[in-house]
């Protein structure tokens, strides 16, 4: 069979939320939800079969990233990267997630591929997943009838896997107003920026002069999933940060991590620079590099 | 296989059609509306040949967009850029600057150049090889080609002046 080629499927497009719900409330597991389609369509074409697919594009209102300073930050399901990297406040407030955006794959890409998208793929190399487990946040599940708040710590299960249900749809990202004093940073390390990362890392924290404190260290493709590093986020909770700490933190990332050789690195590798690029994205979040 | 009725704005004029489920942008623009200029590379949304803008300058890979997602949308190929018989500043400055070997990264190139100029009238050698980024010439003629991004960029501000 020649690849790269779409076989058959049926497509909705629902020109309303409630009709989108329907149809998962209907059909479930049998639906594939494309949002900008950059992740499912190459997989698709890679040959795997989706009986149902159902766009977002036609639903109204989706596409928005709005910023206040009290609420924080909201994309909706429909909002692209190309739209976090045109927001002077997400550059300002949330340094992390515009970092990923804007290295983010190709213009192209950047234009149609979702943030929420990336975060439901379940990818563990995926860019604004870093920077969103970093952030700290939650995705509006809604289904037919009712809703509930997903934070992204409970988001990936395993490989590619998310604890959305088969009749939910993610609508919105909400990530909470940053407090004075808060500094993040994203970090990843490809070939070229076109490729997915070999190893990508975020951190956010809170710093009171230079003491630190609400860690929040992930990494990526270096687990099943994208994670959090609890033994580094130990070692800098309510520390002085300084070159001693960060060799401490980078040291213990180790305990955190489960590297695998793929095609894009190796296990040895990815050991052997988790450390050193999560001492760099800290300093890059603090600018003491 | 569903097959849904859509209008699509392509170069200015309007057609009504009847696409596939299945079916990208890239294959009824190239089939079923016989606009072969813009071309099919990997399918995967990595070399930036099938390039189309969308609304005037935003580009995206068509590749990668089911046509029935288009209805209503107004997309402009690289042939859809010269006017009354003029060449685009940006196609114009591509032959000028040799920027153009085998041709087939062309019309994507072409695309890309008008939409990062769009974006940015006047972006350094830096930004424009930022935002040729995604699209692949396999010929490397890289250099002519920011070259020739530059130049238009700047024949355009003159002739905005
Ligand atoms: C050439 C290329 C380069 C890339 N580079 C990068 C990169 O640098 N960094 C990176 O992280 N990724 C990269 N990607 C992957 C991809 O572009 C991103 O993951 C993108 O953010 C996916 O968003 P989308 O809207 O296109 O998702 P889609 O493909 O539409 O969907 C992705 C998944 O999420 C589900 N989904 C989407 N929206 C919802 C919703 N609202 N509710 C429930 N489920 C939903 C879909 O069912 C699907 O499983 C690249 C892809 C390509 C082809
Ligand atoms: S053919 Fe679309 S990016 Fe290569
Ligand atoms: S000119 Fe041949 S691929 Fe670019």
């Amino acid at each position: 069979m020649s690849t790269r080629v779409l076989t058959d499927f049926d497509l909705v497009l629902p020109g309303s939320l409630s009709e989108a719900l329907d149809i998962l409330a209907q059909n479930g597991s049998a639906v594939t939800v494309v949002a900008g389609g950059t992740d499912i369509l190459v997989a698709m074409k890679a040959g795997f079969k989706a009986d149902m697919v159902m766009s977002l594009t036609a639903l109204p209102d989706l596409d928005y990233l709005d910023y206040d300073a009290s609420s924080g930050l909201r994309i909706g399901a429909n909002a692209s990267i190309a739209q976090v990297v045109d927001s002077a406040d997400v550059e300002r407030h949330y340094p992390a997630l515009w970092q990923a955006a804007k290295i983010f794959a190709t213009p192209q890409l950047r234009n149609t591929a979702t943030v929420v998208g990336n975060l439901l793929r379940g990818s563990p190399a995926g860019d604004c997943c870093a920077a969103v487990a970093a952030l700290g946040g939650s995705l509006t599940m809604a289904s037919a009838g009712s809703t509930r708040e997903l934070d992204i710590d409970d988001l990936w299960v395993a490989y590619g896997t998310t604890a959305r249900a088969d009749n939910e749809l993610a609508v919105e990202l909400k990530i909470p107003a940053p407090a004075a004093g808060r500094v993040s940073a994203f970090k990843r390390l490809t070939r070229v920026n076109e490729d997915l990362a070999k190893l990508n890392v975020a951190v956010s924290l809170q710093m009171d002069g230079s003491t630190c404190s609400d860690v929040r260290l992930a990494m990526g493709c270096v687990a099943p999933t994208m994670i959090r590093l609890p033994s580094a986020e130990a070692v800098l909770e309510g520390s002085e940060l300084n070159s001693e700490t960060l060799e401490k933190a980078a040291a213990a990332v180790q305990e955190d991590i489960s590297p695998i050789d793929d095609q894009r690195s190796t296990a040895e590798y990815r050991r052997g620079v988790a450390g050193v690029y999560l001492k760099r994205a800290v300093e890059q979040a603090c600018s003491i590099a | 296989m569903s097959k849904h009725a859509i209008t699509l704005k392509v170069n200015g004029a309007s057609y009504d059609l009847v696409v596939a489920s299945n079916k990208t942008l890239l294959e009824v623009l190239r089939d079923q509306l016989n606009m072969p200029e813009t071309k099919y590379g990997c399918g995967t949304g990595e070399c930036g040949a099938c390039s189309v803008l969308v609304e005037g300058d935003v580009a995206i890979n068509s590749c990668l967009t089911l046509a029935a997602t288009m209805d209503g949308r107004e997309i402009t190929t690289a042939a859809g850029l010269q006017q009354n018989g003029e060449l685009h500043p940006v196609q114009q400055a591509f032959i000028d600057h040799s920027a153009v070997q085998c041709g087939y990264c062309t019309p994507g190139m072409v695309v890309k150049g008008v939409s990062l100029l769009a974006k940015n009238p006047n972006p350094t050698e830096q930004e424009i090889r930022e935002g040729l980024e995604g699209s692949i010439c396999r010929c490397t003629g890289y250099v002519k080609i920011v070259e020739a991004v530059d130049a238009a960029g700047k024949a355009m501000a003159v002739a905005a002046d």
